[in-house]
């Protein structure tokens, strides 16, 4: 069960960050756009507010029970790691003190909102007491951090991750809000002018809250990472330049934002603002939420400045994504087994030529398979090739091909049983669920081609799974590597991790808009998919 | 009421803050002392690892590895200098050999790592 909870472990830090962003920048958003205290009560009225309090309830309620679970989570793990029941020494830890009281407190917020906010939602007394509850859940996260454990600047290093944590929270929970804010405008619940006006409103409080993430997120970066190599070439590096990418995206759709509101106030023109803007929030929360599972994956790297003897060099990352004949013969399976003994010898390791081209092999014929694809998909929108339409159905092949290929020390080709493999490695449970979402992103997507109900909500499947294929490229493990074999494995994959957010973006934009933004969004979410073929097609594994 | 928030919120904090010590981040051994003084063989040696972090010692373990990935459980504590674990390694015939270790930094987080050495005449 090792598997699991590893790999557990690696995805409930972004959903706690999610709770967190829900409950707290939820707060922020009452206290400094809506503020309903002083508000008209028919402008902001009850299904406006109830909702509001609805998001930061069930964000407070999930963060006391995700932190409750990533405690039990730990205490499964030690067990099954070390072989022994981890108390009373984990009691002792901060791990658990700190988790505990932040779970409690995250508790008493959501209870406190559940059982007296919601019927003195127009109180500013109720609406501070939530804020005194809020701030001791904010302070305790600080002793869960990085910046804790460090030797120097200790303090100054938890203060400033807070302070971003808590900008970032403010920025992110607001747009879960704005989302919230369309639904409503959309079933005709609040008063047209609402949405533009709260959308202007949040503009200068979005640019500040992202202020003081860039500032605060520049004096952490110089703290963990104190050469240019320590950027290019570790992990910790990597998670970071992949969190200014996703930065850089979100913040083009909030310039978007911003581009039809002053379009709306200054000549009244609301096309853009009612048919482009609320797809954009949509657009820039899957990538928000993609920033926060990237954030949480960050946390478990080890920071540059600590290793600088297993950081890569810029052209061996540079080396990863050379293009190169893809390999299209596999070593045997004979010849695989035979060197796995070696290969994950820990005394004695002799690295595994056979084990590298394999999984060269795997990752080539993959890239083959999605390159083609992607191809089929640009000639889908010219006129006369209306068949190509039918591209997803390369997902079906690719999921049966990664089936049997993505660990063939395991079932069905190796002597490792199906469930033992699966529930003790994490990554060979990684690869199940990754080869578990081809196949049903491939089934979903032919049937929602297959629909002749122009109201299906099938289409919308694809883009959720791809983006969580994204999220699972990004907090995607190799463990029992060093560092540096790690790394140059993981940069690859975060890359196509990037490429698959934005193929779900493109495609969940070319699904709602209309015109040639339809077409822009539809040719590069193709485009992702075709980079994201030619990152597989290049693939080389180091040798180890 | 507000006082009544605000004397709650003083409380909460300080109940928080004084039931925390310091803690770690994501260990991994930034130096070891086997880099500068191998292991002679015949005899028992004591090997420093240093690490980025703080480790609940408590909640570690350490593996001195053999041929034949043979594991052998090793006794350690907590060096002079934060982050330091020393271990205790009995005496030892030439040959290959490796530490193993499972670490739990105080930030929850649990590593795994090897460092391979050689045993000399």
């Amino acid at each position: 069960m090792e598997g699991i909870a590893d790999f557990l472990d690696s995805l409930v830090g972004g959903v706690d960050l999610v709770c967190y962003a829900m409950a707290i920048g939820g707060l922020f958003w009452v206290m400094v756009i809506v503020r309903p205290w002083n508000a008209d009560h028919q402008r902001i009225n009850e299904p406006l507010i109830q909702s509001t309090i609805r998001i930061i309830y069930i964000g407070g309620f999930s963060l006391a029970a995700i932190q409750l679970f990533k405690i039990i989570l730990k205490i499964w793990l030690m067990a099954v790691i070390l072989d022994k029941w981890p108390f009373p020494e984990f009691a002792d830890t901060n791990q658990f003190i700190a988790g505990i009281i932040r779970s409690v407190l995250a508790l008493f917020l959501a209870l406190y909102c559940y059982r007296y906010l919601r019927t003195a939602a127009y109180s500013k007394y109720h609406w501070e007491t939530v804020v005194f509850w809020a701030v001791p859940l904010v302070i305790s996260g600080a002793w869960l951090v990085h910046g804790a454990s460090r030797f120097e600047n200790t303090a100054l290093l938890m203060a400033l991750t807070v302070l971003h944590q808590v900008a970032a929270a403010a920025w992110i929970g607001s747009v879960f809000q704005l989302v919230n804010l369309w639904r409503l405008r959309k079933q005709n619940k609040i008063e047209e002018t609402l949405w533009p006006d709260l959308l202007k409103q949040f503009s200068p409080y979005g640019i500040y809250s992202v202020g003081v993430i860039i500032l605060t997120g520049v004096i952490l970066g110089f703290n963990y990472i104190d050469t240019w190599n320590g950027f290019i070439g570790t992990g910790y590096g990597n998670l970071l330049m992949v969190k200014i990418i996703l930065l850089a995206i979100a913040l083009s759709f909030a310039w978007l934002n911003r581009k039809a509101t002053i379009e709306y106030f200054q000549n009244g023109n609301s096309f853009h603002i009612n048919n482009r803007a609320p797809y954009y929030v949509e657009a820039e929360t899957f990538v928000l939420i993609t920033l926060l599972f990237t954030a949480a994956s960050l946390a478990s790297q080890p920071p540059a400045i600590d290793i600088p003897n297993l950081t890569a060099s810029w052209q061996e990352v540079l080396n990863t994504f050379t293009p190169r004949i893809p390999r299209t013969t596999s070593p045997t399976l004979e010849a695989l087994i035979a060197g796995e003994a070696g290969r994950v010898a820990i005394v004695g390791q002799v690295p595994s030529e056979a084990a590298t081209a394999w999984s060269d092999y795997n990752h080539n014929i993959a890239g083959i398979f999605l390159t083609i694809m992607s191809l089929f998909a640009m000639l889908s929108y010219r006129k006369g090739f209306e068949w190509a339409r039918y591209w997803p159905v390369g997902f079906i092949g690719l999921g049966i091909f990664l089936f049997f290929r993505s660990d063939a020390e395991t079932w069905p080709l190796g002597p490792i049983g199906f469930w033992e493999s699966t529930f003790n490695n994490g990554e060979v449970l990684q690869h199940r669920i990754a080869t578990t979402l081809v196949l049903v992103l491939g089934y979903y997507e032919l049937k929602a081609r297959l629909t002749k109900d122009p109201d299906s909500k099938l289409p919308y499947f694809f883009p959720i799974l791809a983006a969580f294929g994204g999220l699972m490229l990004l907090t995607h493990s190799h463990v029992g590597f060093q560092a540096k074999t790690a790394f140059l494995i993981q940069v690859g994959h975060t890359l196509m991790g990037i490429f698959a957010l934005i193929l779900a973006i493109g495609r969940w934009l070319e699904l709602t808009l209309d015109g040639k933004a339809k077409q822009i969004s539809g040719f590069i979410s193709v485009f992702a998919l075709f980079q994201i073929g030619l990152i597989l097609m290049f693939y080389q594994e180091p040798l180890y | 009421m507000y006082k009544t928030n605000l004397l709650s919120l003083i409380f909460i904090c300080v109940i928080a803050l004084s039931h925390i010590e310091q803690s770690s981040a994501h260990a991994v051994v930034t130096k070891h002392s086997l880099e500068i003084a191998p292991v002679r063989s015949g005899k028992p040696t004591s090997v420093t690892l240093d690490f980025n972090s703080k480790i609940e010692v408590g909640l570690s373990k350490i593996f001195l590895v053999k041929t034949g990935d043979i594991h052998e459980s090793v006794r350690f504590s907590n060096g002079r200098k934060p982050g330091q674990v020393v271990v205790e390694l009995p005496a030892l015939d030439p040959g290959e050999y490796a530490l193993r270790f499972k670490i739990f930094a105080a930030d929850g987080h649990l590593t795994e790592d090897i460092i391979r050495f050689i045993v000399k005449p």
